[in-house]
């Protein structure tokens, strides 16, 4: 059986002693969604968030605008949260829905998303 | 074996000079994503799914050539995202012909024809379109999870052949996979005149949205050893005979993360091909600053168990030959035998 579908979609995480930063931004980096990352000063960034390095002297994340600028390095120092804002994209269980519209007999051309922009 | 021999040539004495320098770590081949788009969502593939933004983006070729120099590997492998969808594909592959690089075009072959047709190609010994096919067509066409692939593929393959282009196949096996319909697919290929055939079984991918069919380590050794026992002599196989050995069971080798280096839009992948655990600005900062002890079987992650995939193994047992009088010797028996 498929497990139950999770993802962070959606979730609005506020950094304490149970969720250190790091770990959010461990989690920002592993979502394939657009994340909204919000920085001390209050400012709110929309984007991807493809890199992070915990190991640097400073620790950084790198993140593309929504818009695809980019990239832009952000030091973990002035992050203070990130939202999970965006549609997660590999969420969803399009395989077994394609194996269901099949044997269903509805099987021909998969209407799901083909990752073209 | 069908890898030709001016191509195992250099291989050969790349990795012989590698050895003479006493390098420690060198890449075998580069996969160079120029872009993430594709025109198909396979079950088993983790490596579309992102924004629309991230899917528009793509490499430029100087980006791509810069990266081909600063690894210096002498093989190029173009996968992404589907290759043939990046406008750009004809002066890239042009210009790493002209470097003398070997380039594996890694295509689900949808568009080959079409492109081929637009003149956007030179048949070369140093071009081969590794077509993606996954089985003969009712494997093939539920493991992209579209029908008709299998037959614009075969389609594709044809006009290649008919216009001197090599032509080699790269298969991924998942649960399931049956051994006498695989060996029914090896004699399909061969009789389309294929040059060769590459195989490997899937990685978990934690993106992917099938994660019920991947292959474990023992199932793979048996869905191997069945595979390829007996095998006929018309088979050729487009990788190390030594690799194969290692999925039947017979080899017991650690990864190369290393050997198969990824540099797409995001930079240099950390650390292989399949694991995407951060980028390196530079080929050089990847090699030396991954922690590469955190991966591979001996380093207990997890992430690693049961992964058997060419991307990691292929450059073990390339340096296995090239390394050993055994693993020479080996090689050499069953290229001339044919027997795995």
């Amino acid at each position: 059986m498929t497990e139950p579908e999770t993802t962070l979609e959606g979730w609005t995480p506020e950094p304490g002693p149970d969720l250190p930063l790091e770990r959010i931004i461990d989690l920002a980096f592993d979502y394939r969604g657009d994340t909204t990352v919000v920085l001390t000063d209050g400012t709110e960034l929309p984007g991807y968030v493809f890199n992070r390095n915990a190991d640097a002297g400073e620790p950084f994340i790198q993140m593309f605008d929504a818009d695809g600028a980019g990239p832009r390095a952000i030091p973990y120092s002035r992050i203070r949260t990130i939202r999970f804002t965006g549609r997660d994209p590999a969420a969803g269980n399009s395989y077994a829905l394609w194996r269901r519209r099949k044997e269903t007999g509805g099987a021909g051309r998969d209407e799901r998303g083909r990752g073209q922009g | 074996m069908s890898v030709p021999a001016a191509q195992m040539w250099t291989v050969a004495a790349y990795v012989l000079r590698q050895k003479l320098r006493g390098r420690r770590r060198y890449p075998l081949v580069l996969m160079l994503e120029p872009l993430f788009r594709c025109n198909l969502a396979c079950a088993g593939c983790g490596k579309i799914q992102y924004p629309a933004q991230i899917l528009r983006k793509q490499l430029s070729v100087e980006q791509c050539l810069r990266a081909v120099e600063e690894c210096g590997a002498p093989i190029v492998s173009i996968p992404g995202g589907e290759p043939l969808m990046y406008p750009e594909i004809g002066r890239l592959v042009e210009e790493l012909v002209r470097r003398g690089k070997y380039v594996y075009l890694c295509t689900n072959a949808i568009q080959l024809r079409e492109k081929l047709e637009a003149g956007l190609f030179t048949p070369s010994r140093h071009l081969s379109f590794s077509v993606h096919l996954d089985g003969r067509r009712a494997e093939h066409d539920e493991s992209v999870c579209r029908e008709g692939v299998y037959d614009q593929a075969v389609e594709g393959i044809r006009e290649a052949l008919r216009r001197g282009f090599r032509v080699t196949t790269n298969t991924t096996l998942f649960e399931g996979a049956s051994p006498l319909r695989m060996r029914e697919f090896f004699d399909e290929m061969m009789d389309l005149g294929v040059e060769g055939m590459m195989l490997s079984p899937g990685y978990s991918y934690s993106k992917a949205p099938d994660q019920e069919h991947f292959l474990r380590k023992t199932r793979t050794n048996d869905l191997f050893a069945r595979m390829l026992s007996k095998p006929k002599r018309r088979w050729r196989f487009n990788q190390s005979p030594l690799f194969l050995r290692f999925l039947m069971g017979k080899h017991d080798y650690e990864c190369t993360p290393w050997g198969n280096p990824t540099f797409n839009l995001f930079g240099w992948q950390r650390p292989c091909y399949l694991l995407q655990e951060g980028y390196a600005e530079s080929f050089q900062d990847l090699m030396e600053t991954t922690r590469w002890e955190r991966y591979g079987r001996k380093s207990g992650n997890a992430k690693c168990r049961d992964c058997m995939v060419h991307c990691g193994f292929e450059a073990t047992a390339v340096n296995e030959t090239f390394g050993s009088w055994r693993g020479f010797v080996e090689t050499v028996g069953v290229t001339l035998t044919g027997r795995f």
